[in-house]
C-alpha cells in the first residue's frame, strides 16, 4: 500500500510538470469551451418576435390582422414595399387581393401566409362566421425547450472527460523497457510493475478528473453557461468517462511499440472522432447518425457520456443512465484486460 | 536533394499514421457535407417537422391528420413523454401532436382536444397551433345534426394566396452548392488539422537534437536545406489537398457544371499555400512535438469555429468575426460563401490569403536563422 502511495506521489508531480499534460487536460478544454462560446452564443437564445406585416393603409383586413397579438401591423405606401421588404422591417407586404409579396421563404412568412390564407378561407367555407369560433384554443401546449446547440458542450465535456487517455499513454510507457528510461530501469529493479500501473491509473484518473472541475467551474462561473442541474447522476458518467479514457490510454499505450507521438496522434484521432459521432461539430451529425444508424451512437462512449449529460440536465430523465454505466463500464473492463494480455509476462532479452 | 528524398522516406515510413488521419478526417467532410444539403433544403421549403400520434381514428381526427400532413412533413414518433421531449429538444420534430380517444366529443364542447408538444419560444410552435386551431374551428363551423362537413372544411382550405417573390441579386443557394460549400468549407478545418499534425510527424525527425546538429556541421547550405525541406512538405501537403480536390469530383461528377468549381479550387489551393507556410513557421518555433500536435488541434478546430466553417459567418456576432479577420480562414470561407461572376470578384480575399501566406513564411525563415544564431 505505501508503494502505491509513494508511486501516486511521485507520478503526480511528474505528470503534473508535463507540459503535454498540462495542455491537453486543463488548457485546451478551457481554450475550446471559449471558441464554442464564441461561435454559439447567438445561437444558444431563442426569443420569440412579433411578425411585421405590410398592409395597404384604410383596407378592412387590417382590422383583423390588428388583433392577432403576435403580428405588427405596418400600414406602408405601395412603392415603399420593396425597400421596407429589403431592410427587414416587414417579413411580407399583403396587396389589395390579399396575396403575399416576401423578401425570402421563412417562418415568419409561412405563418403570414397561413393568417391571410385562413381569411380567404372563411370566405370559401360560406358559413355564418361569428368570430367566436376562432377565439376557442383546441390545443394544450407543453412546452420542451429545443436547444440542441447546446450538445456541443455536453459533448465537449464528455470528450475531456475522456483525456485521461493521454496521461495512460504516458503511465504505460513508464513501465515498458522498450519505451522510456524510467520503464528500463523498472524492468531491471525488484519493484512490482503492477504497483506502479495502478499508482499510474490512480494519478491519472484523479488528475483528469481535477482538470475537469476546473472546466466545468469555468464554463459554469466565466462563461455563464449553466449545464448541470443534476451533478449526482452528472458525476457518475463524468467519473466513468475518466476512468474509461485512462484505461483507452493504457490500452493504447501497450497495445503497439510505435513512438510515444504517434500513439498521442492516435488518441487525438479517436477521441476527435468520437466527439464528432456525438454531436461536438454540430448537433446535426448525431441526429443524422440517431436517425440512419442508431446502433452507433448507443455504443459511441462519448455519445454516451453525451447523450446521458443533456437527458439527465435537461430533459430530467434517467432512463437510459443504467444501460449507459454498464455499457461504460464494459469498454473499461474489456480495455482492462486486452491491457493485461498485452502486459503480463513480458521479458526482454536484453534492457 | 537528399534533404528532399529522406523527407519523403520518413514520409512513407509514416504512412499508416497519414493515411489514418486523412481516412478520418475525409469521413468527417463527407458525413458534415452531406448532411448540409438536407439541412438546406428543409429551410426552404419551410415546412414543419412534425410527429403525430392518433388515438381516436375518426373521421375527424383523420382528416386532421391528412391536412397536417399536406402542411408539413411527418417525422416518426412513439407515444413516450421522455422520448417526444428528446425529439423537440434535439429539433428532430417541430412539434408532437397527441390526439386523445375522446378528440371528437371535445372538439365539439369547444374544449382543448389535442396535446401539442412543442418549444414555445419558437415561431414554429405559433405555426403548428395556428393550423391545428384553424382546422378544428373550420369544422366546428360546419358542424350540423351531429355530423362535420369535412369535405367543404377540406375545399375551403384548399384556397390558397399567392405569395410573390421580390427578385434579389443573389441567386438562392441549390442543395449542389450548398455541398460544395460545405464541402470546401470544412476543407478547410482539415488543411489545418492535416497539414501540421502530418507534416509535423514527419519534421519531428528532422528536428531530433543530433540530426540537427550533425546538419549544421554539415556542408549544406542553411537556404537549401530549407528550400528542400519546403519542397518535401509542398509534395506532401499537394497529395493530401489533391485528394480533397478529386474526392470532391468523384463525388459530385455530374453536378461540378453546374457550379462555379473553379472558384472552390483555386481557393483551396491558395488555402492550402498559406497554411503550408503557417506549419513552416510552427516548425520554426517550435521543436516540442506535443507542442506541434496541441496546435494542430487548436489552430484548426478553434479559427474554424470563428471564421464560420461550423456556423455560417452571419450567426456569428461582429467581435468574434474581428478576430477571425487574423486568420487566413475568414476569407478562405468568404470565397467559398460568395456567388461569383469571374474569379476577379474573389480577387480580395485571394490576395489576403496569399499575404498570409508571405507573412508566415518570412517568419518562419526569421525564426529559422535565430535559432541557427542561437546556436
Amino acid at each position: 500500500m505505501n508503494n502505491i502511495i509513494r508511486n501516486c506521489i511521485y507520478q503526480g508531480k511528474n505528470l503534473f510538470r508535463d507540459g503535454s499534460f498540462l495542455f491537453w487536460g486543463m488548457t485546451y478544454p478551457i481554450i475550446m469551451a471559449v471558441f464554442f462560446y464564441a461561435a454559439f452564443n447567438g445561437m444558444m437564445n431563442v426569443n420569440i418576435e412579433d411578425i411585421n406585416i405590410g398592409i395597404k393603409e384604410n383596407k378592412g383586413i387590417s382590422n383583423i390582422l390588428e388583433e392577432i397579438d403576435f403580428i405588427n401591423v405596418h400600414k406602408i405606401d405601395e412603392s415603399e414595399v420593396s425597400e421596407k421588404l429589403e431592410s427587414g422591417e416587414i417579413d411580407a407586404f399583403v396587396d389589395g387581393n390579399l396575396n403575399l409579396i416576401v423578401k425570402k421563404s421563412g417562418i415568419n412568412q409561412t405563418i403570414i401566409k397561413e393568417v391571410v390564407e385562413q381569411i380567404k378561407q372563411i370566405l370559401k367555407l360560406n358559413r355564418p362566421v361569428d368570430g367566436s369560433e376562432f377565439s376557442v384554443s383546441y390545443v394544450t401546449g407543453k412546452n420542451q425547450e429545443a436547444n440542441s446547440i447546446v450538445v456541443i458542450f455536453y459533448s465537449l465535456i464528455a470528450m475531456v472527460s475522456t483525456y485521461g487517455i493521454y496521461a495512460g499513454i504516458a503511465t504505460a510507457s513508464l513501465v515498458q523497457a522498450n519505451l522510456s528510461n524510467i520503464g528500463i530501469r523498472i524492468n531491471a529493479t525488484p519493484l512490482r510493475k503492477e504497483n506502479f500501473l495502478i499508482a499510474g491509473v490512480i494519478v491519472s484518473f484523479l488528475m483528469n478528473l481535477l482538470a475537469n472541475a476546473i472546466l466545468l467551474l469555468f464554463i459554469n462561473y466565466v462563461l455563464k453557461i449553466h449545464l448541470f442541474n443534476d451533478i449526482k447522476y452528472s458525476a457518475v458518467f463524468i467519473i466513468l468517462g475518466n476512468l474509461f479514457g485512462v484505461i483507452l490510454g493504457i490500452f493504447i499505450g501497450v497495445s503497439n511499440k510505435k513512438s510515444s507521438n504517434t500513439k498521442t496522434l492516435i488518441a487525438i484521432a479517436v477521441t476527435l472522432l468520437l466527439s464528432f459521432f456525438s454531436g461536438m461539430m454540430g448537433p446535426w451529425i448525431k441526429v443524422m447518425l440517431d436517425e440512419y444508424i442508431p446502433f452507433l451512437n448507443r455504443i459511441n462512449p462519448v455519445s454516451i457520456i453525451t447523450n446521458n449529460l443533456y437527458r439527465i440536465n435537461l430533459l430530467g430523465s434517467t432512463r437510459s443512465a443504467v444501460e449507459g454505466a454498464i455499457m461504460l463500464l464494459f469498454y473499461c473492463m474489456v480495455f482492462l484486460l486486452l491491457s493485461y494480455v498485452f502486459l503480463r509476462r513480458k521479458s526482454y532479452d536484453s534492457i | 536533394m537528399t534533404v528532399f528524398k529522406y523527407f519523403l522516406k520518413i514520409a512513407i515510413k509514416n504512412r499508416w499514421i497519414i493515411i489514418m488521419y486523412v481516412t478520418i478526417f475525409f469521413v468527417m467532410t463527407v458525413l458534415n457535407s452531406n448532411d448540409a444539403v438536407k439541412r438546406e433544403e428543409s429551410f426552404v421549403e419551410s415546412k414543419l417537422n412534425i410527429g403525430i400520434i392518433d388515438n381516436c381514428n375518426s373521421e375527424l381526427s383523420n382528416s386532421l391528420k391528412d391536412y397536417l400532413k399536406d402542411e408539413n412533413n411527418i417525422v416518426d414518433t412513439v407515444e413516450d413523454e421522455d422520448y417526444i421531449k428528446e425529439q423537440i429538444f434535439l429539433e428532430v420534430a417541430d412539434a408532437v401532436v397527441i390526439i386523445p380517444e375522446d378528440f371528437d366529443e371535445k372538439v365539439i364542447r369547444r374544449e382543448e382536444s389535442v396535446l401539442v408538444y412543442k418549444d414555445d419560444r419558437k415561431p414554429q410552435s405559433i405555426q403548428i397551433e395556428n393550423q391545428i386551431n384553424k382546422f378544428l374551428a373550420f369544422a366546428n363551423i360546419t358542424y350540423e345534426n351531429g355530423n362535420f362537413a369535412l369535405k367543404d372544411v377540406a375545399e375551403a382550405l384548399n384556397e390558397s394566396v399567392e405569395v410573390h417573390v421580390l427578385p434579389s441579386g443573389e441567386i438562392e443557394g441549390s442543395g449542389i452548392n450548398t455541398w460544395f460549400k460545405f464541402y470546401f468549407n470544412f476543407t478547410g478545418y482539415v488543411t489545418i488539422a492535416l497539414y501540421i499534425a502530418v507534416i509535423g510527424v514527419v519534421m519531428s525527425d528532422f528536428r531530433d537534437e543530433n540530426i540537427d546538429s550533425r546538419r549544421r556541421i554539415s556542408s549544406k547550405r542553411f537556404l537549401e536545406f530549407n528550400r528542400e525541406i519546403y519542397l518535401g512538405q509542398l509534395t506532401l501537403a499537394s497529395a493530401v489537398t489533391i485528394t480533397f480536390i478529386i474526392a470532391s469530383i468523384i463525388f459530385m461528377r455530374e453536378n461540378i457544371w453546374n457550379v462555379y468549381f473553379l472558384k472552390y479550387v483555386v481557393n483551396l489551393i491558395v488555402f492550402s499555400f498559406s497554411i503550408l507556410c503557417l506549419t513552416f513557421l510552427i516548425n520554426n518555433i517550435t521543436r516540442n512535438k506535443h507542442a506541434i500536435t496541441a496546435l494542430s488541434t487548436v489552430l484548426s478546430l478553434g479559427t474554424s469555429f470563428i471564421s464560420g466553417v461550423m456556423v455560417p459567418q452571419e450567426i456569428l456576432g461582429d467581435k468574434v468575426l474581428a478576430v477571425a479577420k487574423f486568420f487566413p480562414t475568414y476569407y478562405f470561407v468568404r470565397v467559398n460563401e460568395s456567388m461569383i461572376n469571374s474569379l476577379s470578384d474573389i480577387g480580395f480575399d485571394i490576395f489576403m490569403q496569399l499575404l498570409f501566406a508571405v507573412a508566415f513564411l518570412l517568419l518562419g525563415l526569421i525564426f529559422s536563422r535565430k535559432d541557427l544564431l542561437v546556436q
